[in-house]
């Protein structure tokens, strides 16, 4: 169910604008509540082959074991610990990459030179599955908390980055020329024409470097483990604690799904005015 | 003789600029030369490419003159400056400013948007018939209220000369002529009983005749000056005014002027009855 939002994006479809999708609330409805019957379904499929045997619930796992191991760790509060953990690598990460990539992304933009230097080094630090430099990273790093970071951001910058450069290059000509012609101050051309115009595009790139952080987060732990969701997985499962380790997938699919909706919600709260113009 | 104030002097005029893909210096004007009198309304047709748009982009300072003299208020024209506003010939909204905002933008870049600057905003508001609409954003207006909006802007700053780059170009027939009707209810009614200088660039002769005072008549590219067409027509001027035998006598000897530069052939050509007439 996450997959669709954390799956690594292989291709460069970033630089299209942001299209706003506008779909009527009825449709809205209905495709809640297929989604609801399509997932009620397949945990109901997993149960019965579970409970029937077909396959065996100590490899597998069970939807109702997997609920009974989420409300055992919410109950007895294990799961804050390493929830806290992931959230607050993600969170620097984010923080650290937002931090960098957005004022950077602006000046490359908008600077032809430095667009051409760094242009072909960002697509391939986009496009290489930064998973490859993780001995590396651990190597230089270690397997801290700060090396977990700079995991985050190694995989979070770079989408960022991408919009931002692709929103300041696509700087409309007129909105700049309005500026020019009622004298506008380079700052407030700056604040006020360039940061808003630029703004879809910066809230496209967080909603995706906001989902492989988390993706970062997690590899991050699953190898260099001493903490969080990703190492409470791989502990569960070398436990053979399938449910636990189900349950912990369920907290980290719900964080996703929060993440991802929440910078969609933002999107729509700050770029409502984009799209049809 | 009494004389108008001369309030944009143009003379023996060149602009060009430097063709990126062809590396080579395209001429837009040549040898351009007349004069703007203070609150007069000066339309400049002209065929399309001919290089009105750049001589309009020069006037509010955003093409560098390379030589002659473009003079406002006795000052040559160097760069964009707050006594210049421009509608621009796409509305050129920010998205994301609502319908004051926008308005608002000149006066808050010139640091203008005190009460006063507000209550111009409001009275504008008012004027371009945008009442009830200040805090709709762009994406919900349609063109002619796009245009509007365009319209208010410019005139917000209260500039000493106002420059229109074919802002009606883009609507279709009937709010073109309804923005026609408005623009000189607009002009007539702005400022102190007399109407702001305005520059108005078009390639729709009856629009330029209906509204100008005096329309310019330039050659095809690069443009140099056919000739200068006073129109003596009353104002205030209503679209009724289109139908009058003075309008359709000016406006056939423009349409002439215009269509012979861009059919060479047809400048000696007697008057043909088959040429499209206003309205």
């Amino acid at each position: 169910m996450t997959a669709t939002h954390l799956s690594p994006d292989s291709t460069r479809t970033v630089a299209a604008p942001p299209a706003r999708r506008r779909r009527t609330s009825g449709n809205r409805h209905l495709n809640l509540f297929l989604g609801v019957i399509g997932l009620a379904a397949v945990l109901a499929l997993w149960q019965i082959c579970a409970v029937t045997g077909i396959v065996d619930p100590n490899f597998s796992s069970s939807p109702s074991g997997a609920f009974t191991a989420l409300v055992d760790s919410i109950s007895t509060g294990a799961v804050w610990d390493p929830l806290g953990s992931t959230l607050s690598i993600v969170a620097w990460g984010m923080l650290i990459s937002v931090v960098v990539a957005i004022p950077a992304g602006l000046l490359i933009g908008r600077n032809r030179i430095l667009y051409g230097l760094t242009d072909p080094l960002i697509s391939i630090m986009y496009s290489v599955p930064y998973v490859v430099f993780l001995p590396m990273l651990i190597f230089w790093f270690g397997i801290e908390m700060n090396a977990r970071i700079v995991i985050v951001v190694w995989s979070a910058l770079f989408p960022l980055l991408i919009n931002v450069i692709a929103g300041a290059r696509n700087l409309e000509s007129s909105h700049m020329q309005v500026a020019k012609v009622f004298c506008a101050s380079r700052v407030m051309t700056l604040r006020s024409v360039a940061f808003p115009a630029t703004l879809p595009y910066i809230l496209a790139g967080v909603r995706q470097a906001v989902g492989r952080a988390l993706i970062g987060a997690i590899v991050a732990e699953l190898f260099m483990g001493s903490a969080g969701l990703g190492y409470q997985v791989q502990l569960q499962t070398s436990n053979f604690e399938m449910d636990d380790a189900m349950a912990s997938i369920a907290v980290i699919a719900v964080v996703a799904i929060v993440l991802t909706r929440g910078v969609a919600y933002l999107e729509r709260r700050f770029t409502f005015w984009s799209g049809s113009d | 003789m009494n004389l108008p104030r001369q309030k944009l002097v143009v003379e023996d005029l060149r602009l060009g600029y430097w063709s990126r893909r062809s590396h080579s210096f395209s001429l837009a004007c040549d040898g351009l030369s007349f004069d703007v009198a203070e609150n007069e309304f000066v339309a400049i047709v002209g065929p399309s490419g001919c290089g009105k748009t750049t001589f309009l982009t020069a006037l509010a300072g955003l093409t560098p003159v390379t030589s002659g003299r473009l003079e406002l208020n006795g000052e040559q024209i160097e760069g964009p400056a707050p006594d210049r506003s421009l509608v621009f010939q796409h509305a050129s909204l920010y998205p994301w400013r609502n319908v004051v905002a926008n308005i608002e933008f000149g006066l808050k870049a010139q640091k203008r948007l005190d009460r006063r600057g507000r209550a111009r905003v409001a009275e504008l508001i008012d004027l371009v018939g945008l009442t009830g609409k200040e805090d709709t954003y762009p994406r919900e207006l349609s063109g002619g209220m796009s245009q509007r909006v365009n319209l208010a802007r410019a005139l917000a700053t209260d500039p000493d000369l106002l420059l229109l780059d074919e802002p009606f170009s883009a609507l279709d027939a009937q709010t073109r002529e309804l923005m026609q009707d408005e623009l000189t209810r607009i002009w007539q009614s702005d400022g102190a009983g007399t109407g702001k200088t305005a520059v108005f660039i078009t390639h729709d002769v009856p629009e330029a005749v209906f509204l100008a005072d005096r329309v310019v008549v330039f050659s095809s590219g690069p443009a140099r000056l056919v000739e200068i067409v006073d129109v003596r027509l009353p104002r205030p001027r209503g679209s009724e005014i289109k139908r009058t035998p003075q309008f359709q006598e000016i406006h056939d000897h423009i349409l002439d002027l215009v269509m012979s530069q861009t059919q060479p052939g047809r400048r000696a050509a007697p008057h043909d009855s088959n040429a499209p007439v206003a309205g």
